[in-house]
């Protein structure tokens, strides 16, 4: 069967959409204007761990919604990389993109 | 030994015993089936102690077997459903006789032709005494089975005062809650009313049709019939008391109910299948909070967990590893459930210890977050747990019920903004998941 590719750039709009959900949840609307340079977290970040988790835990719904799999974001070999793929918008894209190659092959 | 059944069956004749699917039954045709039981089980020429199944609901005949078997010391496994679904259980408890009953009838089957011999069986021979049997739900997926002293759990009955309060049989035959509701209703003389089936729409029904005054539920069921309404179409003004156990009672709920029901009065029980039912009172009726009143029970809290020592204790769990660490050698019995402290000597149920989830070093209980989800006009049922999360160890999980018309997108938001509003920070879900129901009965056991 043939799946729509999943690029790079799908990833980043997917992250940037439900950060800026987020945004209006947590009432932070600076999420909206998040980009690929936008720390995720740690230092000058508007996400708390638990935010974090929140953001991670709706991607992968919103991911299985776009690419009909499921994956686990915050997975044992995104914990162990040494530049965390959670740090920026774009590292989680490029995560995400591992992510759901893997799952579908 | 059960001088009170006996004593009921003359004084009540002509009375309601039971009303069910299968028609009304009286204490006198009680008392005729009994006798005719006597008559099976001489046939029987048995020379000692056996170990009976029966496989029923609440039904005339169950009850007959049950109780000519208490009479005879014989030990019983009540069992729902049907015969079946339980060549395990029947294996390991040892059953020498399967009662299937139905209705007002009933057969006998050989099973095997050598008695128990378990130890749990062997004590009760000695005192003469008749034994229970029940499983329980065991955290490994394989159920424990108990051995309790059904002579010694009959006599805490005798004293009940008579009332014609009909009572509502909505836990099962083989479920210490239903069997406490099964001999309370008899030895208050009193009628047992039994639904075909335990939905709210069934179970409504039967609450205006036979007038019932009493309703034992679980806070669960309790949320189902104000959601689906069954309260308003059906008249259940026959309503008197309602009393709920077997898991933890949101707060939010218990006004709900209190504003449905104006005139009842709520009552909160208490008990386990290793201790049996407990008898409590609420300091008022909006309260949570329980007090035992029970002579037969001792209880105190041991780091937050509450342990019991009652005179209606098992006298074991049939496999013995069952049982390690449960019981302390001085025979406290540890629940297994985390409770506070209230005031003048009253307690709260926050939940099973086991429940714990604990979200980067910082604990909560999901009873907690269900009470605070569970108040929100858009979500008809939710169940909390811990997902295992490898940024923070655990993650808050709350599988949701939406009603039809809820958008889920927004639902989502305004679930984790009320949790954010009332609760801290590492308590509000992570992810909610949208179920079209939520998996089973988070408390297996009553309590």
């Amino acid at each position: 069967m043939n799946m729509p590719t999943f690029t790079r750039d799908d990833a980043v709009k997917l992250v940037l959409a439900r950060l800026a959900r987020l945004g209006q949840e947590l009432s932070q609307p600076a999420l909206a204007q998040a980009d690929e340079q936008t720390r995720l977290f740690g230092e000058a970040s508007p996400l708390d761990s638990i935010g974090l988790v929140t953001l991670m835990s709706d991607l992968e719904d919103d991911i299985h919604k776009a690419c009909g799999v499921w994956v686990i974001i915050a997975d044992e070999k995104a914990m162990s990389r040494l530049t965390s793929p959670f740090r920026r918008v774009g590292l989680l894209a490029d995560h995400i993109v591992e992510l759901v190659a893997a799952a579908r092959a | 030994m059960s001088v009170w059944f006996e004593q009921r069956l003359q004084d009540c004749g002509p009375a309601l015993a039971m009303q069910g699917p299968w028609g009304d039954c009286t204490y006198a045709d009680l008392a005729r089936l009994q006798a005719a039981v006597r008559i099976d089980l001489q046939a029987l020429a048995l020379d000692g102690p056996a170990v009976f199944a029966i496989v029923g609901e609440h039904e005339p005949a169950a009850v007959a077997w049950l109780f000519a078997l208490a009479a005879a010391g014989h030990s019983v496994a009540p069992l729902a459903g049907n015969l079946a679904e339980h060549p395990g259980k029947l294996g390991e408890i040892g059953a020498q006789w399967i009662i299937t009953s139905a209705g007002f009838g009933w057969t006998l089957l050989p099973r095997m032709s050598e008695p128990s011999a378990h130890a749990a069986f062997g004590q009760l021979r000695t005192q003469g005494h008749a034994g229970l049997v029940l499983f329980s739900s065991g955290t490994s997926g394989r159920p424990k089975v108990m051995v309790q002293d059904l002579t010694v759990l009959l006599s805490t009955y005798q004293d009940r005062r008579r009332n014609r309060l009909p009572v509502l049989a909505l836990l099962g035959f083989d479920h210490i809650g239903g069997l406490n509701t099964l001999l309370g209703a008899l030895a208050t003389g009193s009628t047992l009313v039994v639904p075909a089936d335990r939905s709210a729409a069934v179970v409504a029904a039967a609450i205006a049709h036979y007038q019932v005054a009493v309703l034992p539920a679980s806070p669960t069921f309790l949320n189902l019939l104000l959601v689906s309404g069954e309260h308003q179409t059906h008249d259940l003004s026959s309503l008197r008391v309602i009393t709920y156990g077997t898991e933890p009672m949101p707060s939010g709920l218990l006004s709900r109910l209190r504003a449905a029901f104006p005139r009842v009065r709520f009552i909160q029980t208490f008990g386990t299948s290793e201790t049996g039912i407990i008898r409590t009172e609420s300091p008022d009726a909006d309260s949570t909070f329980i007090r035992f009143v029970d002579p037969s029970t001792e209880w105190k809290v041991v780091d937050d967990e509450l342990w019991l020592r009652s005179l209606t204790q098992v006298g074991g769990y049939l496999d013995t590893r069952d049982g390690a660490g449960k019981f302390t050698s001085d025979g406290w019995f540890r629940t297994g459930d985390k409770v506070e402290l209230g005031p003048e000597g009253t307690l709260r149920i926050l939940g099973r210890l086991g429940e714990v989830i604990n979200v980067g070093g910082e604990k909560l209980m999901p009873a907690e977050v269900e009470s605070v989800i569970l108040n929100l006009p858009l979500v008809l049922d939710c169940r909390v747990r811990g997902e295992a999360n490898a940024l923070v160890g655990q993650a808050v999980v709350a599988e949701v019920v939406a009603a039809p018309a809820a958008d889920h997108e927004q639902l989502r938001a305004a679930i984790r903004n009320a949790c954010r509003r009332a609760l801290a920070a590492h308590k509000v879900p992570t992810r909610v998941r949208f179920v079209a129901a939520v998996s089973g009965e988070r408390l297996k056991k009553i309590r």
